[in-house]
Parts: structure tokens; sequence; C-alpha cells
């Protein structure tokens, strides 16, 4: 997962004008000649980094195809192509025949899942800053987070049926509840990484308490909380689907849940691929504004 | 505008530049600091008393826990003192003020900003804080003028981490320039860097001041980087930590590392050296 997560936004990369080639130099010199020329050299070796990924994945595939065809059982693993035609399929046709297409349920999920994970991400940036700019609150909410965070969230699913009926809401519920102790918990973090010395040095610099409060300490966290939106991202996407498989009629769980029920096993995968999709799309959103956020990671 | 004028003329002359902002002398008036924790006591600080003059640069020498850097953020305004009184340029200290420029053991340059962004990071807090109204082709101006002056041409978009270890410390140099303090203080700055890079920093910083003319509070525990450097040696440490004796540099400038071999040089080590010894055997 983690190497697929430095596909897609790697290629935001530093806007520079792209000059005539020059002789690469070496990246570890201690001293730089040229900026330009530092930034190509890193760049090439990302490229043959990327190169490496692809292959990877190509080799999960071939490998796949390879062993659909030594089983050739549609119903066991079905092939790549017949899993490709599934989704080309099933993408604009409902399934069950009184269903809803893919899409349908695939924009489902996402909804819940941007829904959920927005509400708790935003609550859980709240706390972390509570919790870091106050010994008391911090004290207070510190055990409750250590209580919360390791309950595995479909524990919840249950009772929040019960609470909040089988709608929309008891599903963005239970993906806030797994994103916003992670929030709380990242954010902290992050804010109390920021050096004191980074502080003073904007305030000798004649920034203000604010400005510092603003532009410096919070700036600074910038990077470490998007870290752990990510982290808890990918939280979110196991929540909902586990929880569209008990109590859904939508969504790419409960289209897993069908068409397994009916053994149609390529559709299977493409839901599961659907996932994956949807899943390193979000993360690529959340990659690109740590790149922005953070230079040094553009390598 | 006359100081940037002064600023562009200094790097064309090269040595020997009028100062238009001198440096400020600096009051030290038997400042005391104790640190409470849990109903202990440790006294960081008694009864520090010295008077830095202006376009001075004096170090502050000593060993761990002797009290320099407790002295230094006390004098940048980041740590009140419990006992007497600092003044900068005839104002007494109290909270930071970008008069006084600051420089860390590490650089503490801003990860998400570019070399000129970092430079006029200081310049746009004032604007926002409506201590000046300078805009902002001024202000590219000036940070392309520091960029120069530090040696950093070329770099003005790369950003910390594509730099080397003594650049990250000349572009901090040069934004701790950019607010035009009349006096520096410098923890430990170049205690991170390998031999060669900072015997380099040294020709750097000796350049600088040289041009500048601000007052200068170095704090090293390095003996010999404190007499190359140092108008004045102020050696710290005893218990309750303090100023001890307070050392003459009779050397002349501009100063090298080839120094480190005259005579001169030599029996102010010795002599350092002798005040320190028994301070370090009582720790």
């Amino acid at each position: 997962m983690s190497r697929w997560s430095t596909l897609p936004p790697d290629e935001q990369v530093i806007s520079e004008p792209a000059d005539e080639a020059a002789p690469a130099p070496d990246a570890g010199q201690e001293e730089r000649a040229d900026l330009a020329a530092y930034r190509r050299a890193r760049r090439r070796a990302r490229t043959r980094r990327l190169g490496t990924g692809a292959l990877g994945l190509a080799a999960l595939v071939v490998l796949w195809q390879l062993l659909a065809m030594l089983i050739s059982d549609p119903v066991f693993l079905p092939s790549v192509s017949q899993t490709v035609a599934s989704f080309a399929h099933y993408f604009t046709h409902p399934y069950p025949s009184q269903g809803k297409p893919l899409w349908y349920d695939a924009l489902t999920s996402l909804r819940r899942v941007v829904i959920g994970f927005a509400a708790g991400a935003a609550i859980g940036v709240a706390l972390g800053a509570g919790m870091s700019s106050s010994r008391v609150v911090r004290h207070a909410i510190d055990p409750v987070i250590e209580v919360l965070r390791p309950l595995p969230p479909l524990a919840f699913i249950p009772l929040f049926i019960i609470w909040l009926g089988i709608g929309e809401m008891p599903k963005e519920v239970l993906i806030l509840i797994g994103v916003a102790p992670v929030m709380a918990v990242t954010t902290v973090a992050a804010l109390d990484e920021v050096p004191e010395d980074l502080r003073l040095c904007a305030r000798t610099l004649g920034a203000t308490p604010r400005y510092t409060m603003l532009r410096v300490q919070i700036r600074s966290a910038l990077p470490g909380i998007l870290t752990g939106m990510r982290i808890s991202m990918a939280g979110a996407w196991t929540s909902i689907v586990a929880a569209e498989l008990i109590a859904a009629t939508s969504g790419l769980g409960y289209l897993i849940m069908q068409a397994g029920d009916y053994l149609n096993t390529a559709l299977v995968f493409s839901g599961i691929i659907s996932i994956a999709i949807l899943g390193l799309a979000l993360d690529a959103c959340l990659r690109g504004l740590l790149l922005l956020a953070d230079p040094s990671r553009r390598r | 505008m006359a100081a940037r004028a002064e600023l562009n003329g200094a790097g064309a002359a090269g040595t020997q530049a009028p100062a238009a902002a001198p440096g400020a002398e600096v009051v030290i008036d038997s400042v005391g600091k104790t640190f409470r924790r849990g109903g202990r006591r440790t006294v960081a600080l008694a009864g520090a008393s010295l008077r830095v003059r202006a376009g001075e640069l004096v170090c502050l020498l000593g060993p761990s826990g002797c009290g320099k850097s407790t002295l230094l953020r006390i004098i940048a305004g980041a740590l009140p003192a419990d006992e007497g009184t600092v003044t900068v340029g005839g104002r007494p200290v109290a909270g930071p003020s970008p008069d006084r420029g600051m420089l860390f053991q590490t650089p503490m340059l801003f990860p998400w900003l570019t070399t000129r962004n970092n430079i006029l990071f200081g310049p746009r807090a004032q604007r926002a804080a409506r201590l000046h109204e300078r805009d902002d082709p001024e202000l590219d101006e000036e940070a392309a003028a520091l960029l120069d002056r530090v040696g950093l041409t070329g770099f003005g978009d790369a950003f910390p981490h594509e730099l080397s270890g003594g650049m990250r410390h000349r572009a901090a140099f040069a934004r701790a320039l950019a607010t035009r303090p009349s006096l520096l203080l410098m923890d430990e700055p170049f205690g991170a860097l390998d031999a060669i890079t900072r015997e380099k920093m040294h020709e750097f910083l000796l350049d600088i001041w040289d041009q500048h003319r601000t007052t200068i509070i170095f704090v090293t525990h390095d003996i010999e980087e404190a007499i190359l450097l140092g108008d004045r040696v102020a050696v710290m440490g005893g218990k309750p930590p303090g100023i001890g004796e307070i050392i003459d540099i009779p050397l002349g400038r501009p100063r090298s590392a080839l120094d480190t071999d005259t005579e001169v040089f030599l029996n102010a080590r010795r002599r350092i050296r002798g005040l320190l010894q028994p301070a370090q055997l009582r720790s």
C-alpha cells in the first residue's frame, strides 16, 4: 500500500523551466553549485523508483492472470480479462437486477467516507489543538481517547443501528468514531513537535504572537496533521466497507456481499478494485496536499 | 531607502562600510535567574553584569550549565530575568524584538519557505504588524541583495532541505539581517557543523560583522572559537553560575584561522584554560 501511495502525486513536482540537459551533479555533494541541476538529478532518481514500483504492480497482475489460467475456474478465480469485462458491464448495469449500477454504489461509499472523514478530522484536529494548548484539556481528554482508540469501530455497528437507525447517519458516525481519535493524537504530536526555538525565532524576526501561532506553529504542524489524515483515511475505508457488508442496501460493501452470495466472483473483484481505486485517489489528494505543505517530501 | 542603499553599497565596497545602523550598546546589570520545578530551585544565573560596547563582538564562554544560554535568552527577551535588568540601545528588554536578532545552533529555517521567503519572513511579519509599509518589489530587491551578500545568489528559490549545512546557516544569517537588528545573539550557531565548514562560517561571520558593525553576543563552549571571534571573552561558570573574568583579546582585525598560531592567541588560550579548570573540576 505504501508503495502504491507514492505513485500518483509524484507527478506533481516542483515547477521549474525544463532547460537543456546538464550533467547530473552528485546529489550528496556538500556545496551545491546549481539548484536546477540538483533538482533534475533528484527527479531522475524518482522516475527510476516509480518505474520499479510499476514493475511490482505489473508482476502482481501477471501472477493473477497465470493463476487464473492454471485454475481455469471463473467462480474460484476469474481471469484479469473476465474481471475487466465484469467491471465494464456492471459499471453501468445494475446488480442485482433490481439494484443499482457499480458507479452508484461507488459514489455512495465515497460520499459516506468523505462526510464521515471530514467530520471526524475536523473534530479530531480541534480536540488535538485544544489538548496541545491547554494542559487541563489534555489531561481530561487523553484517557478518553486512549480508551476509545484501540476499540474497533465495527464493534459499535449494532449500537449505532439501535441509536441512529439504518440510514446514512450511523455509517458516517462510524467513520467519524474511527477517524477522530487518530486525528486528535496525530495533531497533538504534530503541534508538540514544533520546536520552541522556531517560535522564538519568529518572534525575534518581529512576528506577533498571533502571527507566530498561525504562520509558524500551525503551519509547521500541517505536514504531521496531513500524515495523520492519510493514516485515518485508510481506516475509514475499512470501516465503511465492513458496515456496508452488515447493514446497508447500497455501497461497495453491499455490492460485494451481493455478488458473493450469487458466486459472481468477477464482480466481487470489481468491487474490491473499485475500493482500491477510490482509496488510492483519496490518498493521492491528501498526498498532493502533503507535498504542497512539505517541500522536503518532493523527492 | 537610505538603509537599503547602505546595504547595497556595503556589498559593493567590501570592507569598511560606514555603519548607517550602528550596533547597540548592551548593558547587563546584575541579572539573575532561578528556575523552580516541583519545589526545587535551581539557580541558573546569578549577578551577571557586563557592558557590551556598540559594535563590539563579545563571546560568552563556558561549559554546559554555566548560564550562558540562559543569559542569551534573557537578552533576547525569551525569558524574563528574576533580578537585574538588561538594556539594549538604552531601552530595557521586555519580550522578543526584531531589533535583537537571534541565531540558533540549528539554522531554524522555516522548511516550507524558499530561501527568499525565509529571508523575507521578518519584513513581512513586521509589515503585517504595521511596523513599516515597504512594498513587495522593495522587499524582493532587499532579499536579492541579502542573498548576494551571503553568497546564495541562485538559491533564492531553493528550499532549506536543498541547501548544504553551511548554506543553511548563511540563509539563517541573511534572514536575521533582514530585520536590520542592532544586536545579534548567537547561541552556539556553528556547533553542529564539521570543522572545515565551521572555519568558513567563522570567516563569513567576521566578514559580515565587519560590514554591518552590529553588536554581537556569541555563546560558545569552544575556547578557540571564542578567542578567534571575540573582541572580549566573558568566561562563565562557578556556583552559582555567573560571569567570571572578562578577557581582552588583543588580536588585530581582520582575523583568520591563521591567527590561532600566534603568541597572543596562545596566551589567551592558556589563560582561559586556567580559568575554566577549577569550574570543570567542581562540576
